[in-house]
């Protein structure tokens, strides 16, 4: 692939059309939440712009974020998409393998020393130097900070990157950490999920292509524009949570009804992330749309509060698994209990005191 | 039964009316937040349009805790500016070594039964003091903290989210702060029974008639009973 081509130049070779190359700008400017008038800088940077390159490293990860990634059922536009990142360096999708791979992601490095994206799927284990996660003869951890030096902006692209996900859920053996717990001063934007939504994850990478700059951020770091409101925000079981109509069990009419999964567990309530609105697979469903409570996988860590099917989380307490009610209803109890003994006390001490003023006054 | 030798207006109408007000709001916000976490009815099949269920008890909620907040606000701008020696912060300073001295410890002393006389205080005594920081100021200041943060989920870029979103990252997100709020409202039924314990105890060890003093505002002093 030539360097330093735009995407339209990668559109024109592949035989797309003017209108449905301004038809995919629209639409990106659509997923970023932009208004119509930004399409225009859009068409702008994709004709004008250079692709940006990309690295892309995975560390501790399942490889969900890159299946959701390459898994999109818009083709025309997500393949393209795809091909047109400038992915100059992928261990899980290069032909090339061994040093030839290590050594395009060195001169990568080099020629676009503070231009490049370092797009990271999965953390590092932190733990004995980072020897639970080897790639390519080096530990993980290395070759993040390595990478992590000379980039422009770092993308944390699912749970794993942004939070930990289930290599830190507890008891955390390899000490596995989230990029922001490792790369204090590069600008970092979280893109969590189990895996993220994939027109979130190219809407990001856009957002960046256009404007040179990273996408607002909410408070925990991910983009405004995908993770601003909760998935019960939008869901369209919502009605059915205002009216109190709940799912019980699985097998009941409730369930065939599709009313509100709330009592299911759902963590809709607390999940910040577009599942409601963009959907999966080209809006086909969400986990909610097919009958499941929201896990909340895109929640920091989503998998140290569970139960998933139950609404509050398990937590230990006296050695026990335990939870908000259970402890409440025990330090009641133990309240209660004080306050009985006390009294009692203070009844046996006052009987005797009386007995004594008694035996004085005989 | 002693003769009353003294009547002291302790609790001035301001301190009744945010105590009353108060116990009722934390009732209601208990009884109903609890609903939200656990909604029990389920309505009959049909179109959700006819129901409120969980809408109605959530709108309880939210409407109780803002007279809960202006209560505290109130409740606070009187111990400020009130004037008021028996309801001000002055005399509370848990920071100062000097404060935890003599008064505190005979006050702890004595409920623990190591000495045989009550002290006596008009006000609250030392340790009552300390649980009501701890229980309703501090206790008050997080439910309402956490639960502005909740609410302000609801309307992002809002007053709320705005002012009290950072408490959501600070407690390591959305669910974990609707934990801790939880677990957090189990600090009224236990603050209610030592309350009411304390209360009556006190009323029948030392006679000051303290349970009524909340709805008269007069304590009394009680003369000793001549054998």
């Amino acid at each position: 692939m030539q360097r330093n081509q735009t995407f339209a130049d990668v559109f024109r070779a592949r035989g797309v059309s003017r209108r449905d190359f301004l038809k995919f700008c629209s639409l990106t400017s659509v997923y970023l939440g932009l208004s119509p008038s930004m399409v225009p800088n859009i068409v702008q940077a994709m004709e004008n712009k250079p692709r940006t390159p990309v690295i892309w490293l995975h560390g501790l990860e399942c490889t969900c974020c890159s299946e959701s990634f390459i898994r999109s059922s818009h083709p025309t536009i997500e393949d393209l998409l795809f091909n047109m990142i400038s992915l100059d360096y992928d261990d899980l999708l290069s032909a090339a393998a061994g040093t030839q791979l290590e050594d395009q992601r060195r001169r990568i490095m080099k020629e676009y020393k503070g231009k490049y994206i370092l797009a990271v799927e999965g953390n590092a284990s932190t733990k004995d130097d980072g020897v639970y996660c080897m790639v390519g003869g080096d530990s993980f951890l290395n070759t993040l900070k390595e990478t992590a030096a000379d980039a422009a902006a770092i993308i944390a692209w699912g749970s794993c990157a942004s939070f930990g996900c289930v290599q830190n859920a507890h008891p955390n053996p390899t000490g596995a950490a989230p990029i922001s717990d490792i790369i204090k001063d590069k600008p970092i934007v979280k893109v969590p999920g189990c895996p993220p939504i994939s027109e979130v994850m190219t809407g990001v990478i856009a957002h960046f292509h256009t404007f040179g700059t990273l996408p607002d951020l909410d408070r925990l770091g991910r983009p405004k524009a995908f993770y601003k409101t909760r998935i019960h925000d939008k869901c369209y079981r919502r009605a059915f949570f205002d009216a109190g109509m709940f799912v019980e069990s699985f097998e009941d009419e409730a369930t065939r009804k599709g009313w509100c999964l709330y009592k299911m567990g759902c963590k809709g309530p607390t999940t910040y992330n577009s599942c409601s609105k963009i959907q999966w697979n080209g809006g086909t469903s969400f986990p909610i749309g097919s009958g499941h409570p929201c896990i909340g996988c895109s929640e920091p860590n989503f998998w140290d509060r569970g139960p998933f099917y139950q609404r509050l989380a398990e937590v230990p307490f006296l050695g026990t698994d335990s939870n908000a009610d259970k402890i409440g209803v025990i330090a009641v109890g133990a309240a209660a209990a004080g306050a009985a003994a006390h009294a009692a006390v203070t009844a046996v001490k006052k009987a005797k005191e009386e007995k004594h003023d008694n035996k004085d006054k005989a | 039964m002693g003769r009353i030798i003294e009547e002291i207006y302790v609790w001035r109408l301001p301190v009744r009316l945010y105590h009353w007000i108060n116990a009722l709001c934390m009732v209601a916000l208990f009884v109903t937040g609890m609903y939200i976490a656990a909604p029990l009815f389920n309505p009959p099949l049909g179109e959700a349009v006819f129901y409120k269920g969980m809408a109605w008890w959530r709108y309880l909620h939210f409407v109780v805790a803002f007279i809960f907040i202006a209560n505290f606000l109130f409740r606070l701008y009187w111990a400020l500016f009130g004037g008021d020696k028996y309801a001000r912060f002055g005399g509370f300073r848990p920071w100062s070594p000097s404060w935890w001295g003599k008064p505190f410890r005979e006050q702890v002393e004595s409920y623990l039964f190591l000495r045989s006389d009550e002290p006596n205080y008009v006000g609250h005594n030392p340790v009552a003091a300390l649980a009501h920081f701890l229980f309703i100021f501090c206790g008050s200041i997080f439910m309402i903290f956490s639960g502005l943060a909740m609410y302000g989920e609801n309307n992002p870029g809002g007053f709320s989210e705005t002012l009290f979103g950072w408490m959501i990252p600070l407690f390591g997100g959305s669910y974990t702060l609707h934990f801790i709020h939880h677990l957090g409202s189990w600090m009224l039924p236990i603050y209610v029974i030592m309350h009411l314990y304390a209360v009556i105890r006190h009323d029948v060890v030392d006679r000051t008639s303290v349970t009524s003093s909340i709805i008269t505002g007069y304590k009394h002093k009680v003369e000793e009973e001549p054998d």
